[in-house]
């Protein structure tokens, strides 16, 4: 069947036109090797393919395909199919997704620097959408984009040839671009150097991605996909692999101790920037945005949207290590959180895990707090006693009251005026209450003496201590005696109301 | 009855032969589309008729400035690069976007301004509905403009004998050598 | 005598062909289109025409199949319809089980659409006015700035489409045309106009040779992604595509 419209589309390339513009018609790109004797880890063209064509093998997530054992470019076949399924998000919630391969992320692709990629997209009968493809590790218009619209029920090919090596963004650049990432349309590629990765125990596939429905997070029942979020960037998912739990309990990732494990963790928005990190754990390398230079020794590292980058990391201890985007709330309310399992001895001398669990007493001078704890008992059990009361106000009073006042109450002379057989006290009960509450300047004269000092506002005392501590004072050295209740201090307190003025 | 043999002969050939001729149009030939077209001569005729010999088709409009005029240069550069003999067992056909500009008048005096060769060429127009489903048999898409212009693509596609789209190039101003290439092999098939 | 008259006349009246298709009437009058008439912001202006109410359904398909054979899948030629044409009939001539007489149409492809249309005196509708038909609720004429219309649009391109398409005659909008949006991707006369890049994140690249004269379209309005998705299907398609979501209703001029 002749595709006649789509070689019209797929002309971008190699169209040229003389007549219509002055520039000398583009011929293809036909790289030659850079001059420089550049590390062969560096963009490059190997030349033509030798050897038989060969199918790529495609995995699905969390799966890497096997590492390429080759020195020599090669043609290598892809061939993707785009699905659009129904297919849970969260417990109990159904959001349509439209996928490269029948997962979110879509298959993982892997092939080697110079490589000659004969891609085929094909979308399935089923699709509503047309679907295309834009591979950030293609050098040409849309990164294939312009080559690959397919509608429903056909396929496109198309050829490029991997020139940069390293690990990069694959998604759906159709009309509304936005809402097909959004719908899970994205995946990696890895171009390995000429020379390959160095071996590791494990390598992994992970990325994040945001999602936007109508409904709550976790609310039930299929969603739909909501634009505006989108447009607002107020994602309701932040998920790792396109469904909360793709990385935990049965679907953990794994590893034993004393192994060394790589993360090819790519990042398709549309619309999040990930802080990604694992918590107990140091990357011991990382590839900053999937480029060739490497950083060592990281906590988190950012991965941009539409971006992917490569960490290594070597496990000593045994654990679950939690995989999240540090923009914490995203782990915790978005489910932006994955597990890997490592399983094996224990080392202490890494690690410890809770040696002792020793008691911790708070900062109150007073070691012994029960009377005040009886107090209150008995207050909350309606049988609270003056003696009790005296008790308590006894045990705080100290640290607080006999800063100032001293432990005897006899304060200190010309700064702070005594409680003990204070006559200013006994001239008015019921004041103690507002200046114990609301504090006290101005001259006073308490036992003959003038005093003209600050007194603050105890307002970390609540009514009951406060009730509690005048009981004591009161009844102490040869004070009239008395009793304060909560409820009279609670009263004078929202009686006198802010900064009164202490009658002489 | 000397002459009856003879003539039952020549009258089996003539019907025997219009019996054995046309075998069924393969099901992807641009032929089964039914189009009437009217040539810069005036003349009528179905697209169809041109079963039986290769074509190198294109669509334009003679008021188009930009790319048309080198439609029409590319098709005569690339028939021109074919050899005499493989040359003569094609023909040209330049169907119009715009019959409601493109009168015979006009496809006439624009074949003869360009130096067309009516027995090569043919300049075409055809109704309105009909220009749009040749569009859509030969793959190429165009759009009117408020101020009479086009918008279009730019092809040169050929057909084979039996109207099967054989080969198709973008390369529009220039040769293109893979083009040339397969008109040589679709027209000498054997 | 009478009787045999009167049964005659009655069987006549059932071998009629089924009541002939509601086409509704639409003023038509300047458009702010997603597509500008001149390619870059024009509007467009669409003329005062008629437009079928319902899609055309496997039932009145049928008919037409039966009364023109060489449009049954199993005679069409491939380069009129592809090889998925009709395939979700039992049969070149029977529905089948599976595909409802009420349901519409789909899987059929441009060249089959028109020739339906023209055997109903019709015509496809050309993307203006399927855009100005489309743009109405039940209440306006112009509903696109109601996110409500958007949304419902994009609520059906959400839907997974494995489930089995639902009968035509859905609510009807201000113009008495029902199931404009939410059934079924609809051709148009002028499909193959809608010349946007194919990689839509292209617009306003200066590649005039592609289609000579203007470039790609520029798509305005571009929050209204609901018809760019439309205007993506259709532009992704070739004349002779079918697809499983793909239907057709026709048009008349006044």
């Amino acid at each position: 069947m002749s595709r006649p419209l789509s070689t019209v589309l797929a002309a971008l390339a190699v169209f040229a036109l003389a007549a219509c513009s002055d520039k000398p018609p583009a011929s293809p790109a036909a790289a030659t090797p850079p001059a420089s004797t550049s590390v062969a880890s560096e963009r490059g063209d190997f030349g033509p393919p030798q050897g038989e064509p060969i199918k790529a093998v495609l995995t699905s997530p969390p799966h890497v395909p096997p590492p390429i054992h080759r020195n020599y470019p090669a043609k290598v076949i892809v061939e993707l199919e785009v699905i659009e399924k129904e297919m849970p998000i969260s417990e109990g919630v159904s959001y349509t997704f439209w996928t490269f391969g029948g997962t979110v992320p879509g298959s993982f692709i892997r092939v080697r620097q110079g490589d000659t990629v004969e891609f085929h997209l094909k979308n399935a009968p089923d699709s509503k959408m047309p679907h295309n493809i834009d591979l950030h590790g293609v050098t040409g218009p849309g990164g294939g984009a312009a080559s690959s619209f397919t509608a429903p029920g056909h396929a496109s090919q198309f050829t490029f040839k991997a020139l940069n090596q390293g690990i990069y963004v694959y998604h759906c650049a159709t009309a509304p671009v936005g809402m097909h990432i959004a719908n899970g349309m994205y995946g990696l590629i890895l171009v390995e150097p000429p020379e390959g990765l160095s071996p590791v125990d494990h390598e992994y596939y992970v990325m994040q991605g945001d999602f936007y429905t109508t409904g709550k997070y976790r609310e039930k029942g299929h969603q739909p996909f909501d634009m505006e979020k989108a447009i607002d960037e107020h994602p309701t998912y932040v998920l790792f692999n396109g469904k909360e739990g793709a990385l935990t309990g049965d679907n953990a990732l794994t590893a034993k101790t004393n192994e060394t494990v790589r993360l090819f963790i790519g990042n398709g928005g549309p619309n999040l920037v990930s802080s990604f990190h694992v918590i107990g754990e140091i990357f011991d390398k990382v590839q900053p945005e999937g480029g060739t230079v490497a950083q060592h020794n990281v906590q988190t590292t950012l991965i941009p949207a539409g971006g992917a980058a490569t960490v290594e990391f070597h496990t000593d201890v045994p654990g679950s290590y939690v995989l999240v985007d540090h923009s914490i709330f995203r782990a915790f309310n978005k489910g932006a959180l994955g597990i890997l399992k490592v399983d094996g001895p224990e080392n202490k001398l890494v690690y410890s895990g809770k040696e002792v669990d020793y008691v911790y007493l708070g900062d109150r001078s007073e070691p012994n707090l029960k009377a005040v704890a009886t107090a209150a008992k008995a207050h909350a059990a309606g049988t609270l006693t003056k003696d009790e009361q005296i008790a308590a106000g006894k045990q705080l009073f100290t640290g607080t009251c006999s800063v100032c006042h001293q432990a005897n109450g006899e304060g200190l002379a010309n700064v702070f005026p005594p409680l003990a057989k204070s006559d200013f006290l006994a001239a008015d009960p019921k004041r103690a209450m507002t200046i114990v509450t609301h504090g006290l300047t101005g001259k006073i004269t308490v036992n003959g003496h003038e005093y003209d000092s600050v007194m603050p506002p105890m307002s970390q005392l609540n009514d009951d201590e406060v009730a509690n501590i005048l009981t004591y004072v009161i009844n102490s050295w040869d004070n009239p005696g008395g009793q304060y209740s909560k409820e009279d201090v609670a009263k004078a307190r929202a009686e006198a109301g802010p900064h009164a003025d202490p009658g002489h | 009855m000397k002459h009856l043999l003879p003539v039952l002969a020549l009258l089996a050939v003539l019907f025997g032969g219009r019996a054995a001729a046309a075998p069924p149009l393969p099901g992807d030939s641009v032929y089964n589309l039914p189009v009437q077209l009217t040539t810069q001569d005036g003349q009528q005729q179905m697209l169809a008729e041109r079963r039986g010999r290769p074509q190198l088709v294109t669509m334009f409009y003679t008021s188009c400035q930009m790319v048309c005029p080198m439609i029409i240069d590319s098709l005569r550069l690339t028939r021109n690069a074919l050899d005499p003999a493989t040359r003569a067992k094609i023909d040209l056909l330049a169907v119009s976007f715009d019959p409601a500009k493109d009168d015979v008048a006009t496809l006439k005096s624009y074949a003869e301004k360009r130096k067309l060769d009516p027995r090569i060429w043919t300049l075409a127009r055809a109704e309105p509905a009909q220009v749009r489903q040749l569009s859509g048999v030969l793959g190429l898409q165009y759009r009117q403009l408020p101020d009479g212009e086009f918008n279009h693509s730019s092809e040169l596609i050929l057909l084979d004998a039996e109207g099967r789209i054989a080969a198709r190039t973008t390369l529009i101003g220039r040769l293109d050598p893979a083009f040339v290439k397969a008109i040589g092999e679709t027209v000498n098939k054997p | 005598m009478r009787l045999r008259l009167a049964l005659a006349w009655f069987g006549l009246v059932l071998a009629l062909p089924a009541a002939a298709a509601e086409y509704a009437a639409l003023p038509g009058g300047t458009f702010a289109s997603v597509l500008p008439a001149d390619g870059k912001a024009a509007a467009a202006q669409v003329a005062p025409f008629r437009l079928r109410t319902e899609l055309v359904t496997n039932g009145e398909y049928l008919a037409f199949v039966r009364e023109h054979p060489q449009w049954r899948r199993d005679k069409v030629a491939g380069i009129l319809a592809d090889a998925r044409y009709l395939t979700q009939w039992a049969g070149a001539d029977d529905l089948g089980e599976q595909a409802l007489p009420r349901q519409p149409v789909t899987r059929v492809s441009w060249f089959a659409a028109q020739a339906y249309c023209a055997s109903e005196g019709a015509r496809l509708p050309s993307w203006y006015e399927w855009e100005f038909a489309a743009a109405a609720d039940a209440s306006r004429r112009d509903a696109r700035a109601d996110p409500a219309w958007r949304e419902n649009i994009l609520g059906w391109y959400s839907r997974p489409s494995n489930a089995a398409l639902p009968a035509v005659g859905g609510a009807a909008n201000v113009y008495g045309v029902r199931d404009m949006n939410g059934l079924v991707w609809e051709w148009v006369d002028d499909f193959n106009a809608l010349m946007v890049a194919s990689d839509s994140r292209q617009q306003g690249d200066p590649d005039l040779l592609k289609f000579c004269g203007a470039g790609a379209i520029s798509l305005q309005e571009k929050e209204n992604y609901a018809v760019l998705m439309r205007i993506a299907m259709l532009s992704a398609l070739k004349a002779a595509d079918t697809t499983n979501n793909l239907g057709f209703r026709c048009a008349k001029s006044n």
